[in-house]
């Protein structure tokens, strides 16, 4: 049990959160997104949905592109391969988790 | 999801990261565009080849092969260029879809002049690599009818072992109808029931 404890400690915390970890389960296997893409598949709020993708975007978890498409604004979302690496890690970790 | 940083027990980031995952498995849809045109692209230029050549014989019979060039080529480019532009998302299934197509497409070319010159007939190594990569689409889009239409590729592959060359180009237009044909408008049909579903 302590070791389970202590696995659980070391899980990246920075995916922790419910939102976060579903913003990169989802551009795992999508790669990119828009953001109202991500909006409606989270069903999260834009505000928080901003703040949760900026976090990602500062542990260079994801890439954040702003374009035009038909004179619109364009948010664009994109896994980095540390972002890759880091979903990839705390599924592993999860894992082992489990497997205790 | 209404909770801004709650921390997930392990149980709960399993759960996330599996539905998560299944959502955005099932945004990559294919309405099966590219089975029909090339469905009915080979049906027409199996039957023209074999017209050209028993029936009505013609100096180069394989000319009807063209339509492939002419029609199909910028056909599926502009359709995929038209959908690229429309596209939300880069799924990543789609980039392995859209490689096995690749891989075929090379593994074809190398292969039929090799047949040729060796003076086989193409056609039943056309239908092996129509055959995998029919399989493999079916595969990644969890979609049955595609991996039976392989099976019937495949069994038409082995078939040719008992028929004459001409008589491969029919069995090619049938494997076409049987293999991709009607698993394209199941797949299409599939496709419009989601969009009416969403």
């Amino acid at each position: 049990m302590l070791n389970r404890v202590a696995m659980y400690k070391e899980l990246d915390p920075l995916l922790l959160s419910q939102l976060r970890l579903a913003l990169m389960s989802f551009l795992v296997v999508v790669r990119d997104a828009e953001f109202n893409l991500l909006k409606e598949k989270t069903g999260a709020t834009a505000g928080n949905l901003s703040v949760q993708i900026g976090k990602l975007q500062d542990a260079g978890y994801i890439a954040v592109e702003k374009t035009y498409k038909n004179n619109y604004p364009l948010t664009i979302c994109r896994i980095t391969p540390e972002g890759i690496a880091a979903f990839e890690a705390f599924y592993s970790d999860l894992k082992q988790y489990f497997d205790k | 999801m209404e909770n801004e940083e709650k921390t997930l027990t392990p149980q709960e980031s399993l759960r996330v990261i599996r539905e998560t995952i299944d959502i955005a498995k099932h945004s990559f849809r294919e309405n099966g565009f590219h089975f029909l045109l090339w469905g009915w692209l080979v049906v027409i230029a199996s039957i023209t080849h074999y017209y050209l050549w028993k029936i009505q014989p013609v100096e180069r019979p394989d000319i009807a092969w063209i339509v492939m060039v002419v029609v199909g080529v910028p056909v599926a480019l502009l359709y995929e260029w038209r959908r690229n532009k429309s596209e939300r998302t880069q799924n990543v299934l789609h980039s392995w879809y859209g490689l096995i197509w690749l891989g075929f497409g090379i593994s074809m070319a190398i292969s039929i002049p090799i047949a040729i010159r060796g003076g086989l007939s193409p056609v039943p190594f056309i239908l092996i690599l129509v055959g995998f990569a029919t399989f493999m689409s079916g595969v990644l889009l969890r979609f049955r009818p595609l991996i039976f239409g392989a099976a019937v590729i495949w069994a038409g592959a082995l078939w040719c072992l008992f028929l004459s060359p001409p008589q491969h180009l029919l069995l090619q237009a049938a494997t076409a109808v049987l293999g991709y044909l009607i698993p394209g408008y199941l797949l299409n049909a599939q496709s419009r029931r989601h969009v009416q579903r969403t």
